[in-house]
This record gives structure tokens, sequence and C-alpha cells, in this order.
């Protein structure tokens, strides 16, 4: 029997679905017409079907995004999407980040990406766009496949966004055509993602990825079209405009970590990290002796092997993360879609294009037998791309462990201390790479007089040592030889950098792209090194501990600090003290003030108040969030791990519903008492003043020969307040009842309950738990000098831009 | 001899060096019962014993925190962690440790978990809205 489901409204699902299969449709005759429009050139029209087909393609990519931002928006949870992903309670501004949060999201953002560059190639790429383009639609299509959502002989296709939660999920709810209105509200964003990089961050790293698509489709259609020589000249701009977004993608998931994640640092070589960086360093290898080649004609099949890479290990990277193999080695990866097989199809077909086309032109590569000068700049700009290949295999084969388990059912797990595992080689070949580009840029292409190049470098070689020491001094890394390397490998890239750009002021401007990038990646490198060999946790083993035995002296010492209400705490330097905490739901700021004092004066030297957040999320648990003091030469960085769990308005209601009157108090204490009497309770003493035996009730008239009692009780609180009770006992025809008092400031009931004549009289005292002070814990730590990473960062995107526009230049002066 | 072979054999012998360095760091998933075996780190997989109760008790101290965790042979042991309580760990699925045994504890320098995602299992929460009774 067919529900009529009420309430839902299902056109904009229906208007997506559609257009994902348009998009996939267009996308697919658009590759083969323009695959035709390069075979047969003089026929214009399936040049013509392939644009007209790669328009409708945008036009249909677009309506997937905006059909599936209207759910999201709407709020429309009937879609499984929107539930999953998105709540109610979002700000319109995470709406946007929850649009990506999800697989299917995130692909559609790599097509949109894809579809606007390949504009650019059909706007500029003049005899290279049908080649080209075949290439890219292609691409495009396998895309669109991911999205599709239907079966096909019994396997799925894709994941379609637009899928309805009655059809993801199987609940007995469903059964109810209303079911709609049972639904209040969706799952919501996880609160790691509510952050303003996570706005940014996705857009920025796909159009990256999307953007290696075209070096590709460029090299692809140089071995296609036999033009072997000619590609690598418009692919030289493209690779550039890849490499600084995808780079600047990357650091701004780093500023995201460093930021809102909580595992206090910058990276973490987490696999998730790592594939997204291996296509960094085979493109930025690869950008280079491109750059060789065009000036000396040797490395030909090192630069053309690796663009066609590049794009190949973007797959592989989104196969990585998007389809559950790395399971247990990553805290970010995606779960299974149930897309395995498909992302490997996706990579398998971009592999095979590559070995195809290289393999079928092999005999016609330009590739020469000449041996390369030793002191020349190609053989040392390939010497360091050889460097930055070798640098990536080895990340890629630690990262692909659970790969490699998947494939020959082995069970390795991955190093223990994975951090320590990638530092120790990476160092290594940082260390060759700075030196390189110091070296390289003292060398001509072709031939370099020895001696010139020798009195150059010296110079710089000197100053280095100068500049290096005194780094070395005020950064105090010089406890580990590797560092020390590093640093002075770093501190010689930016000098001999420096003077080229000293030239470039000079007139050869040409030169300042390249010396700028460099520069740029030398402070990364110090920065990176310096925050990550000397940060230091502020709040180390600091008071406020209980060691538990055997445990403490063996590991290293605890790295949370417990910190009550209003009461300071001494922390490497600071008094630190927690003073409140400020709701604006659903976060939770918790005011810490830090304060440092003279030590000899005891004077106030520096005050400042830092707010880390946390979500008491009902689905995840307290979800923290840091907040940094930022100083020109250190941050320092405060986390909340842990915080008292918030009381529950809805679960105190029920309470009140109890069963038991005296539900809230502890177990009560009994005793006998006398007139005259003291009694402790928790927070002060009650004395027994007397008894009132013409007491009365207040409802209840009292009838002949009833007998009621008060005890007359003095509440002394320790705060100095005073209060009166009068716990009543009744005897009504021979059955005794008793009427209880509170003293509710105080927390207390207090019972009269029998009187034991000669005895005394019982009081039975029940309290309430005294109000838990509040308390968080909490983690510090200090990073020395990471601003020289961010700046890094920047400068090197810089050089890239300008790098971009010189060779965009060559590009429309000599082809043009 | 020409220098690409020499940088050949050069690069071939830094791979061979890496892959060893690769297989020397790496470890293996293990139980509770290989890890009384073995002095080194290792992994242990396994899931929660959610019938017993987690100790984190922080206004005692902040950084230990401990629970009974069950491996995938079954075999059941008290894990230590000198830190804080793992924000969510109640729900995990899987936990993957990785540490060493002291004496009858597992000392977990890392703990790694997989909660229920919100992709792969969708409950879906019935919570009675102001629209019920239409």
């Amino acid at each position: 029997m067919d529900i009529q489901y009420q309430g839902e409204n299902l056109l904009p699902g229906q208007l997506g679905q559609f257009f994902i299969i348009l998009s996939f449709g267009a996308a697919l005759l658009s590759c083969i017409s323009y695959c035709f429009a390069t075979r047969y050139k003089e026929d214009a029209s399936w040049h013509k079907i392939g644009r007209i087909a790669f328009f409708i393609n945008i036009i249909a990519v677009i309506g997937i995004g905006s059909s599936l931002f209207y759910i999201i928006y709407n709020h429309l949870f009937e879609y499984h999407y929107a539930w999953s992903h998105s709540s109610r309670t979002l700000p319109v501004y995470y709406i946007i980040s929850s649009f990506w949060e999800g697989q299917e999201g995130s692909f559609w953002l790599w097509m949109f990406w894809q579809a606007v560059l390949a504009l650019v190639v059909v706007a500029r790429g003049k005899s290279w766009e049908s080649p080209v383009m075949t290439t890219i639609m292609l691409c495009q299509t396998v895309l669109a496949s991911m999205l599709i959502g239907i079966e096909v002989v019994g396997e799925r296709v894709g994941s379609s966004p637009f899928i309805l939660l009655r059809q993801a999920l199987e609940a007995p709810i469903f059964s109810n055509p209303n079911y709609l209105s049972m639904i209040a509200d969706g799952n919501g964003l996880n609160p790691l993602l509510q952050n303003y990089w996570m706005v940014i961050h996705p857009p920025t790293l796909f159009l990256g990825f999307a953007s290696m698509v075209v070096p590709f489709a460029y090299g692809i259609a140089g071995l296609w079209q036999r033009k072997y020589k000619e590609w690598l000249r418009p692919a030289l701009p493209w690779s550039l405009f890849a490499v600084m977004v995808l780079g600047a993608g990357i650091i701004m998931g780093s500023f995201w970590a460093y930021e809102a994640l909580n595992f206090g640092g910058f990276w973490a070589w987490d696999p998730v990290e790592n594939a997204s960086i291996i296509p960094w360093f085979t493109l930025i290898a690869a950008v280079h002796v491109i750059v060789a080649y065009k000036n000396s004609g040797h490395s030909y099949f090192t630069a053309t092997f690796l663009v066609l890479i590049s794009f190949v290990l973007v797959i592989y990277a989104s196969f990585l993360t998007r389809s559950g193999v790395l399971g247990e080695t990553s805290v970010h990866s995606f779960t299974d879609l149930g897309m395995y097989w498909q992302l490997v199809v996706f990579n398998l077909i971009f592999f095979a294009l590559m070995v195809y086309f290289l393999a079928s032109r092999w005999k016609e590569l330009p590739i020469t037998k000449k041996d390369e000068e030793t002191y020349s700049r190609e053989f040392w700009l390939f010497i360091g791309a050889l460097i930055l290949v070798v640098a990536c295999v080895q990340i890629i084969a630690t990262t692909s462990i659970p790969v490699f388990n998947a494939m020959f059912g082995t069970k390795i797990a991955p190093p223990v201390n994975a951090i320590a595992h990638y530092n120790k080689w990476q160092a290594a070949f940082a260390i060759l790479v700075l030196i390189l580009s110091a070296i390289a840029q003292f060398l001509k292409y072709k031939k370099t007089t020895p001696k010139i190049f020798y009195a150059n470098l010296l110079a710089s070689f000197v100053v280095s040592l100068v500049v290096t020491g005194i780094l070395l001094y005020f950064t105090k890394v010089y406890t580990n030889f590797i560092y020390v390397l590093l640093s002075f490998g770093a501190v010689f890239a930016l000098v001999a950098n420096a003077r080229i750009l000293g030239d470039a002021f000079k007139g050869k401007w040409k030169l300042a792209g390249s010396s700028v990038a460099h520069i740029g990646f030398a402070l990364l490198i110090i920065g990176a090194l310096v925050a990550a060999a000397t940060n230091k946790v502020v709040s180390l083993n600091a008071g406020g501990s209980i060691p538990i035995a055997g445990f403490e002296e063996r590991e290293k010492p605890g790295e949370n600090l417990f910190l009550y209400i209003n009461q300071p705490v001494e922390m490497g330097g600071y008094t630190i003290t927690y003073i409140g905490d400020s709701i604006a739901m659903p976060n939770i700021y918790y005011k810490v003030n830090y304060e440092r004092k003279d030590e000899k004066t005891g004077k106030v030297i520096e005050k400042f108040q830092l707010t880390p957040n946390a979500q008491q999320n009902p689905k995840m648990g307290l979800i923290g969030t840091p907040s940094t003091r930022h100083y020109i030469t250190k941050d320092i960085y405060t986390i909340v791990t842990s915080a008292p769990k918030l009381d529950d308005p809805q679960e105190q209601e029920h309470n009140h519903e109890g069963h038991d009157p005296n539900e809230g108090y502890e177990e009560p204490t009994t005793q006998l008492v006398n007139i005259g009497d003291t009694l402790r309770y928790k927070n002060g003493f009650i004395v027994v003043k007397g008894v009132n035996r013409n007491a009365t009730l207040q409802n209840m008239p009292l009838a002949n020969g009833d007998l009621l009692f008060a005890l007359q009780l003095e509440v002394h609180a320790v705060t100095g307040e005073v209060y009166q009770a009068d716990p009543k006992y009744l005897i009504k025809n021979g059955n005794s009842f008793d009427f209880a008092k509170d003293v509710e400031e105080q927390g207390l009931r207090l019972r009269f309950t029998k009187i034991a004549p000669n005895k005394g009289m019982e009081l039975m005292i029940y309290q309430k738990p005294l109000p838990e002070k509040k308390w968080i814990v909490m983690k510090a730590i200090e990073f020395p000098y990471i601003n020289f990473f961010w700046c890094g960062t920047i400068i090197m995107t810089i050089g890239f831009v300008l790098s971009i526009f010189r060779r965009n230049k060559e590009l429309k002066g000599k082809i043009v | 001899m020409k220098k690409g072979a020499i940088l050949g054999i050069i690069i071939i012998a830094v791979a061979i060096a890496m892959i060893i360095s690769i297989y020397t760091d790496s470890s293996t998933y293990a139980t509770f019962t290989d890890a009384q075996k073995t002095e080194s780190e290792i992994h242990v997989v396994g899931e929660l014993n959610k019938t017993k109760a987690l100790y984190y008790n922080p206004t005692e101290n902040a950084n230990y925190f401990a629970f009974y965790m069950l491996d995938n042979n079954g075999t059941e042991c008290k894990v230590v962690f000198n830190g804080s309580k793992p924000q969510d760990f109640e729900r995990s699925e899987q936990i993957v440790l990785t540490g060493k045994m002291v004496g009858k504890e597992f000392h977990a320098s890392k703990i790694l978990m997989k909660c229920p995602s919100k992709y792969n299992k969708d409950q879906v929460e019935v919570t009675e809205s102001a629209s019920t009774n239409v």
C-alpha cells in the first residue's frame, strides 16, 4: 500500500535530481563532441555541439546547487541531506558550511569549480579548446556520476543529495503519513565545523583540486595532438595557479585546525592532510621542471610525468578520504557511502589515460640524450624536483598502509608515533630542498662559471651562518642537530632569495615571483619548526592534581589543569583564575583571567582574559573551541577539555512529578533531641529551642482528643543568617502524622517524627547535596613564533601571484 | 658513469631505507593478551565495556581517566589514560588504543575512537513538536 505523505515539498528534490541527470548527460555529450571536434577539425559542428552541451552542463550544475541550497536553507527535513547536516538553530553563514559537510556537497563544489575553470579554457584556449575540454568534460562526467544515486544492474551508482529521509532510512515512523510533523529538527552541523574557516577553507581547497585538472588536460592534449613542446607554455601559469590555490587551501585548513580543533597544533600528519599535500608537492616539483625544460630542453619526461601524476594523485586523495578505506587511522575521513568501487574506477580511468598516452607516444617524446652540466640551474632544479618526489613517496607509502592492508589482506598498523615518523623523514627532505632553493638561484641555465658561482654563494653562506646563530639563540631551537640544520637551511634560502629580490628591485623584475615565493616558504618552515619544536604546555602538571600511584612517575606529567571558580592557580608564570561563564546558546564561553606579575615587586604587569568556548552538544558531548592570545612573538592557546554537565531543564521538570516527596535530598539523619541541644548540618547548626504544645495547623481544625506538638528550631547558617522552623507532630485517633518544615535557602527539610517519652523527640534532618562549585579542566599551550608560519604562507602566495603574472605575460607575448 | 645512473642508485638506496623505516616504525594491531607479552607500544582495537562505569573525576585528578575495554577476542582489561576524558567517549563504537601494558592495566598514550557518525548510523530521533496533534 502506498502511503500518501503529508507536508512534503518534493519539487526542489525532483528538480535537483533532474539537474543531476542533465549535468551528467550534458557533460558526456560535451566530452564526446569535443573528442570528435579534435579528430575532425574541418567539421565545425562538433565543436559547436561540444560548447552548447558544456553550457547546458554549467546551467545544470548551478541548478543542482540552487536546489540543494533551497532545501537546506528552508529546513526541508524530508530530505536526508538537510536533516543530517543542518538544523533550525544554525546561523545562516553556517548553512553554507553544512552545504559541503557531506560528500555530495563537496563533490558538487568540485564540479562547480571545474565548470568555472572550463569556462576560462573555452574563452581563452583557442586551438587548445577541443582537446583540453575533452579531458575536463570526461572528469565532469565522472563527477556527475557520483551524484546520480540510481541503481544500474543492481549496483547503486553515486549518492544523490536529493534522497528523501524516508528513502534513506528505515524507521517505524515512516508508516505514519504525517511523520514529518514529528521531526522537530535536523541533526545539525558538527560543532567543530562551526567555524568561519570552514566557510572558506573547503571552497579554496576544492578550487585547488579542481584547477589541477587543467594542466593535466593540457598534458594529455599535448601528447594526443603531438604538440609535445607547445602544451607546457599554457600549462605553466595554470599549474602555478593550482599550486597557489591548493597551498592557500591547505594552510587555511591548518588555520582551522589551530583555531577550532582541540589537538593543539596546526599540522598532525593525519592521512586526510597528507592526501591533500601529496599532489601539491608533485605539482610544485612539476612547475620547477617545466621552467627547467623551457630554458634548457632538459627533463621533458619528468615535467610531463609530474603534471599528469599530480592530478591522478588528486583523485587518489579523494579515494583515500571518501571511500572509508582509512578506517581507524584517521579521525577526519568520511565513511563509505557505498562508492568504494566507483572511486577506484575514477582513479583507474585517469591513471590509464596517463599511462596510455605516455606509452604510445614514448618514442616521439623530445627527450635529450645529453647529460646536464653540473654547474647549471636546470640540473639542480631537476634534483630538487626529485627530492620532492621522494618526499612524496614517503608520505604516500605511510599514508597508504590501510590501502595495502585492504589489497593484500595484511594487518599492519601505522606507526605508533606518526608525527615523529613523518617529521624524521620530511625534515631531512626539507633541509635539502631549502638549500637547493638557495644554491639554484646563483646558477645560470646551461653553464655557470664555477668561480663566480662560489664567490656569490660564499657571501650569502656567511651571512646565513650569522643569522642562523642569532635565530637559534632567540628561539632556543639548538637542542637538536636536525633543528639546527633545518634552521640553517631555511635562513640560507631566505638570505639567498632576498638577495635575488634585491636584484629585482634594481630592474630584473621577472625574478621577483620565485624569490618572494621561496622567501615565504623559508619563513613558513622557520615558523613551523620553532612553534612545533619549542611549544610548551603551560598547564603542565601545575598543582591541583593528585598523582595516581605509579602512573605519573613513569609517564609524562598531565597536561590538563583543574580550576575551581574564583580559585587562582599558578601556572607557567601566570596566575590563572576561572571567573565564570556566559552562555550564548549553543556555546558556553568560559572566562579565564590570566595575570602575570613582576617577580620582585609583585606588581601586575600583564592582564588579559581568554574565553575558550565549548558546546555541550547532546549528540556529541562537550566540544571545545580554543581561545588564543596572540602576541607578535608567541601565542597562548587555551582550551577547555572538561566541564560539569549543564542541567537539562527538561529533566528537572520530570523530577517534580516525583513519587517520593523527599526526592532530591540525601539520606536523612535521625536523632533524639531535647530542648537546648545543638545539632550540626552541612552548612551550619540547629538549636532546639522548645516545644509548643498549643500549635495550630493552617488548614486542619483540631478535633477533641487530637494532640499537636511543634518543635521550635533555630537554624544558624555559617554565613550568619538565622531561620526559624517548626516541624509539627500530630496524634489523631491513635494514628500519628508529621508535617515537615523546609528551610529552602539552606536546602534543609526537618521532620518531627516521634515522641519517645523520657528520652526525647525524634528529629529527621534531610539535606540537599551542596550546590556543586563550578569548575573547568583546561589545557594551555604556548606556541612561540608561530606568526612566521602565517606570514610565510601569505608571502609565498604573493610570490605565486607574481609568477603567474609573469608567465601569463610570456604566454601573451609569444603566442598571441 | 653518467650522472643519471648515480642519481638512480642514490634514489633507490633512499627508497629502500624509507621502506625499512616504515616497516620498523609501523606496529601491529594486537589483543590485550599479545600486549602482555611485549614491552613496546602497540595498537589494540576493541570496544568499550558499556556495562562498567567510566572513571573520570576531574576534581580529584584532571589527568586520570580509566575505563574497561573488550578487545576483539573479548578479553577485558582496565585501561588508564593520562589525560582528560575524550569528548563523547560513552558513545564510541570502536576504540583504537596506542600504549602498553603496565602490570594488569593498559596504559594508553593515545585514544582514537570511532563514534556513530552522522554518515553511517542514522537514527531518527522523534521528538514531540507542537504540530503533532494535527
